[in-house]
């Protein structure tokens, strides 16, 4: 068993649950956004100020991103107590997801498109 | 504490079975949440297991999602340094288009199904799971119907982003990787990421830096819209 693995894991538990706290506190004084958004920006600046190291948060944060949408589950099957909701309105849910999803896609994608070719003819007028 | 442990397992267990599932057949739609979520409802339905009495058995699961937020934060800060440069640009056009989709949300959800939990919910759909359900629990919507949402925009976007997109003429990696990243998220970018790296990467830049401003400026647009639909006149 590789001791560097854990002692990093042991590291990134440490530095993201004081972040959550930090965040959580940040909430409780000034409400807003939930706790752990906080927290995600608390780590933010922490890395940015190289106050906790990064090289030790990646494999274990890969980790996590890579496994952590097992944790939604339970808020999903939260859906078995909706169904007469589904029944009902099912359709016009999809419906809205639909179009508000490729009204994104479209926006996005057509707007980084156009300005991105007018910046790049700025950046070489610049230089 | 047996009984809390054993439902964590199966879920554990039915989630690994589906993630191998969707390894091997390498299928966008069998999405191994939405695979989990399907086998788990009728093993409830058949044992006569409420779902308040499996949340809270599985409470400890649920509660990861607070320190999986903040693990987002790691991505974020390693894209912060490529958008230096362009930070401008991704910035005023990423903040556009989430504006843009949560009217558009919010307003047709309530024209079509008027019920506000359920218009919270598909408000913050395009944005990452953890981060969209903390901001449906926030503005008092419906997160059930959220984790369900955010799963069906990933999947359009996924599947249909890159041909749309080619069809309108938007074809360079930048423009689609921002343009899917910021819609559908994970699922959308670990699709698009195997038409090129420069796709991947810009879709994962869309998808943190959108669910930042989402989480920024939409319960600004979605509490204001719940408090204009439902104060009577």
């Amino acid at each position: 068993m590789n001791y560097v693995i854990i002692k990093n894991a042991l590291y990134s538990i440490v530095a993201i649950m004081l972040c959550l706290y930090l965040g959580k506190t940040v909430h409780h004084a000034f409400g807003g956004l939930p706790g752990s958004l906080y927290g995600m920006i608390v780590l933010n600046i922490f890395l940015y100020f190289k106050m906790i190291n990064a090289e030790r948060l990646k494999a274990t944060i890969e980790w996590i991103i890579k496994h952590m949408s097992v944790c939604f589950v339970p808020a999903g099957v939260g859906i078995i107590d909706h169904f007469d909701l589904v029944a009902q309105h099912g359709l016009a849910i999809v419906v809205v997801i639909f179009i508000s999803t490729m009204a994104l896609v479209t926006a996005v994608g057509l707007m980084v498109e156009k300005l991105s070719s007018a910046s790049l003819e700025n950046q070489s007028s610049d230089v | 504490m047996l009984s809390a442990l054993s439902y964590i397992l199966l879920t554990i267990i039915i989630y690994q079975i589906s993630a191998w599932c969707q390894r091997k057949t390498s299928a966008i739609w069998l999405n191994p949440m939405l695979l989990t979520i399907s086998a788990l409802i009728p093993i409830m339905l058949w044992q006569n297991i409420s779902f308040q009495y499996y949340f809270a058995q599985t409470k400890e699961l649920s509660n990861l999602l607070e320190p999986a937020v903040v693990a987002l934060g790691y991505p974020l800060y390693q894209h912060l340094k490529t958008i230096k440069y362009h930070w401008r640009l991704f910035l005023s056009v990423l903040t556009l288009g989430v504006a843009v989709v949560v009217v558009i949300s919010f307003t047709l959800s309530m024209a079509l199904i008027n019920i506000p939990e359920v218009a919270i919910a598909l408000s913050y759909k395009s944005v990452t799971t953890p981060i969209g359900i903390a901001l449906t629990d926030a503005s008092g919507g419906n997160s059930a119907i959220t984790a369900f949402a955010i799963i069906l925009a990933g999947l359009f976007g996924a599947l249909l982003g890159p041909s749309w997109l080619n069809y309108i003429g938007v074809r360079s990696a930048k423009a689609q990787g921002l343009a899917i990243g910021a819609a559908s998220h994970a699922l959308g970018t670990s699709t698009i990421s195997k038409i090129s790296y420069e796709h991947g990467a810009y879709g994962s830049l869309a998808l943190i830096v959108s669910a930042m401003i989402t989480a920024i400026i939409g319960p600004l647009l979605v509490d204001n819209f719940v408090l204009f639909y439902t104060t009577p006149l």
